[in-house]
């Protein structure tokens, strides 16, 4: 529920003498999430636009926390690639929803990190007290990208529609050539570098050494530990199926080294500096579409509304590298920043129970794996004594993530999210302990955000 | 100084100087020295429109400081006109562009007018025929030169060579202005390239592009059709768009004085991938560009050009 409007005061009770009191922060507390399956692009939703899934997927979490009619604080939304129109994209799907007509949205917009910047984004607002609940949600089309004309038949058209004179526009028009009207898709590409992430990111696992068995063996473990939470009822409660889709589509229970390892390299290729390529189709994410959701809230909103927490958002932190002329990686900006979210905490790497590193590419999150390890670059990168050291593999990823579930950009970090907060929570019951999570996301233009999740099982 | 000055009107327009070399009456006699004249156009403007269509061109935001590529473009049809006299000695269609060096003072704001000054100098020997400078100088209103902007150009041919070497010369299809440098290559000095950090993906209209932006409309840059009217295999990627787009890249601080040095060597052929490597010293205040075609089958990798962008203050 919104606040109350507060009481207006009379001048003659006027505080404005005195500095207005500093409101202390309340918990963020995550209480679920729901999402749609992913499906590779061109397929399953295929034809089903931004909004369709936002409002689908905001829809089924309604439905699960009976939230029809509910007035919450704020829907924070985004999709990274989003069409001109979809200016007010979260707020179009929200009013599509039976939420209250009156629900606040905002779209944001960070690469990949948009959905868990979505995140940040409700549960600073909910710990500083400007809201009371909140959904954190994403979206990615694949199949149903933008796309744009050249900027000079843009330029064109602009002047077309200035133009005063029938000869004025006869001119414009002369100036179009057929090149102009040839359609622009989005860039595969960072624009300062005209290298796709996947060419980046094979010079840094190239730099870091990350084998191709390596990579092929993170991307098996992703799909075996997602075949197995979908086939323990782990996901019953987080996905709802859609168009016919009961499961991630580009999920493969039945993967194999062996058939992983059958792929040629398609990043990399083109760089004749790189001598043996590794990155995949395999060990690389698919271009897909999807879209999810997260519901938190202060830990008195969920009381009221009957609802257990799974897990508090505890800090969150960005960095951002310099990639240009290949200074650091495209794709490490989390190496920094997950360093400085655990010495913000106290905590040791070893202190984190669980870790969620998005697999844009499995050799993004052995490269950062391989960062922290490094004695060279932990002293002369993040400043430290020595290397952070290695985690325990066996908390990484533990119900797989983007390379079997797939990568809808926007819609990532609250699958990630909403997972976690579930794990964490489950794991606390199950032994009795708070268990910790971090959440790391790296993003196109060298960005990265990360969180740290806590729950106490109760 | 027997200097003298030759005032312009306004700035030429490329096809009238491209008109006159080409219709240069054949016997015209050709001096053995370089001019000792300046031709000099006073107050351009500098469009802010052109200067933020470079920009763009140049994958750049449009900035309120020029980029100095934009004073060359301007300053280029005047040095033209000069190199076209008649009595130059050295054809206009047959100089290679070797090397560029800019040296700005201090910033150029857009909208400003500038007072641009063409002259030509140092003619020396070089293996493969002779070289010479071509000097633009930029002055602001109060008569402060704000840059100075020096194109080496190679004119093939041994010195004093006679008309019939010369009309061979026009027609050669290796004589193009920016024509493969001979001995300049990169392979054969045994270029090495280094991992790439950026690719450049050249399309067909490339040299239409920068022509619109420059004004610089050579038959060699803009179609295979009419690069091979000229004895290219296909159309060539304007060197100083390559210059230009490499400086942007390098992320000058346009508000400091600052040096560009090119050098060029073997030609973009369009459609291309060029391969590009920046380097950043932070020590010098410089940024180190290089540019390639990668090696394929059989053939060594190719350097295009070099470009060094320094912060001077």
């Amino acid at each position: 529920m919104a606040e109350a409007p507060a009481q207006k005061q009379s001048p003659q009770n006027s505080q404005s003498a005195k500095p207005l009191a500093q409101k202390s922060l309340r918990d963020a507390v995550v209480l679920g999430g729901n999402r749609i399956p992913f499906a590779r692009a061109g397929g399953a939703y295929a034809g089903i636009s931004n909004q369709d899934m936002l409002t689908a997927t905001l829809e089924g979490l309604v439905a699960r926390f009976g939230l029809q009619e509910e007035l919450v604080g704020e829907v924070a939304g985004g999709a990274v690639l989003k069409l001109a129109s979809d200016l007010n994209l979260t707020r179009e799907s929200v009013l599509g929803t039976p939420l209250d007509a009156r629900t606040p949205a905002i779209d944001i917009s960070k690469a990949c990190a948009t959905g868990l910047e979505t995140v940040v984004h409700i549960s600073n607002r909910i710990q500083l007290g400007q809201i009371d609940s909140g959904i954190a949600c994403g979206v990615d089309s694949a199949s149903d990208s933008p796309i744009e004309v050249t900027p000079r038949l843009r330029r064109l058209l602009h002047r077309l529609n200035s133009a005063k004179t029938a000869l004025d526009r006869a001119k414009v028009l002369t100036a179009l050539r057929p090149s102009d009207l040839a359609p622009v898709p989005p860039a595969n590409a960072e624009a300062r570098t005209g290298m796709s992430m996947g060419e980046h990111q094979a010079i840094t696992a190239d730099a870091w050494g990350i084998t191709r068995q390596a990579q092929d063996e993170l991307a098996l473990a992703s799909h075996q530990n997602l075949a197995a939470a979908y086939d323990r009822g782990f996901l019953d409660d987080l996905v709802t199926g859609y168009r016919g889709l009961g499961r991630d589509q580009n999920l493969r229970a039945d993967s194999s080294l062996e058939k992983l390892g059958k792929l040629k390299p398609v990043f990399g290729v083109k760089n004749p500096a790189i001598a043996e390529p590794t990155m995949t189709a395999g060990n690389s994410t698919p271009l897909t579409d999807g879209a999810s959701s997260v519901l938190i809230s202060t830990r008195e909103w969920a009381d009221q509304h009957g609802f257990a927490p799974l897990a508090r958002v505890v800090d969150t932190r960005v960095a951002a590298v310099d990639f240009v002329h290949g200074e650091e990686g495209l794709l490490m900006a989390p190496a920094y920043a997950v360093p400085e979210l655990l010495d913000a905490n106290g905590l040791a790497l070893a202190d984190v129970d669980l870790w969620e590193i998005h697999e844009a590419f499995a050799s993004t999150v052995l490269a950062t794996l391989a960062a922290w390890e490094s004695e060279e670059f932990c002293r002369e990168k993040l400043g430290r004594d020595g290397a952070l050291g290695a985690i325990d593999r066996a908390t990484l990823n533990v119900t797989g993530s983007s390379l079997a579930a797939g990568h809808p950009f926007a819609a990532t970090g609250g699958r990630i999210v909403a997972t976690l907060a579930k794990l964490l929570h489950e794991r606390a019951r199950e032994t009795g302990r708070v268990q910790r999570g971090v959440i790391s996301v790296c993003a196109a233009g060298g960005q990265g955000t990360v969180a740290l999740l806590e729950s106490d099982g109760k | 100084m027997s200097e003298s000055i030759k005032d312009l009107g306004d700035v030429p327009s490329f096809p009238a100087v491209y008109a006159a070399a080409l219709t240069r009456r054949p016997g015209a006699k050709r001096a053995a020295d370089l001019p000792e004249i300046t031709h000099r156009v006073r107050s351009v403007r500098i469009d802010p429109e052109r200067a933020a269509a470079f920009d763009h061109l140049m994958g750049g935001p449009a900035t309120e400081l020029v980029h100095p590529g934009v004073l060359h473009v301007l300053a280029f049809p005047v040095s033209l006109s000069l190199m076209a006299r008649t009595d130059f000695p050295a054809p206009l269609l047959g100089l290679v562009h070797l090397k560029n060096s800019v040296l700005q003072h201090r910033p150029v704001r857009v909208g400003e007018s500038v007072d641009v000054e063409c002259r030509v100098r140092n003619l020396a020997p070089h293996r493969k025929g002779r070289t010479f400078e071509a000097v633009t100088t930029i002055l602001a209103k109060d008569g402060q030169i704000v840059a100075t902007d020096v194109s080496t150009y190679l004119a093939k041919g041994s010195e004093g060579a006679g008309p019939e070497t010369r009309r061979r010369q026009e027609q050669s299809p290796s004589s193009g202005k920016y024509g493969p440098a001979p001995g300049r290559s990169g392979g054969k000095a045994g270029f090495t390239p280094p991992a790439p950090t950026a690719r450049w993906a050249l399309d067909a209209g490339t040299g239409r592009r920068y022509a619109e932006v420059s004004g610089d409309a050579n038959p060699i840059h803009m179609s295979a059709l009419s690069a091979r009217l000229f004895g290219f295999p296909k159309a060539i990627a304007h060197g100083m768009y390559t210059a230009s787009r490499a400086f942007t890249e390098s992320r000058p601080d346009l508000s400091r004085p600052l040096q560009w040095d090119v050098s060029f060597d073997a030609p973009v052929l369009l459609p291309s991938a060029v391969l590009v490597r920046y380097e950043d010293d932070p020590v010098t205040d410089s940024t180190h560009c290089v540019g390639w075609q990668s090696a394929r089958s059989g053939k060594p990798a190719r350097r295009h050009f070099t470009v060094d962008v320094t912060a001077l203050v």
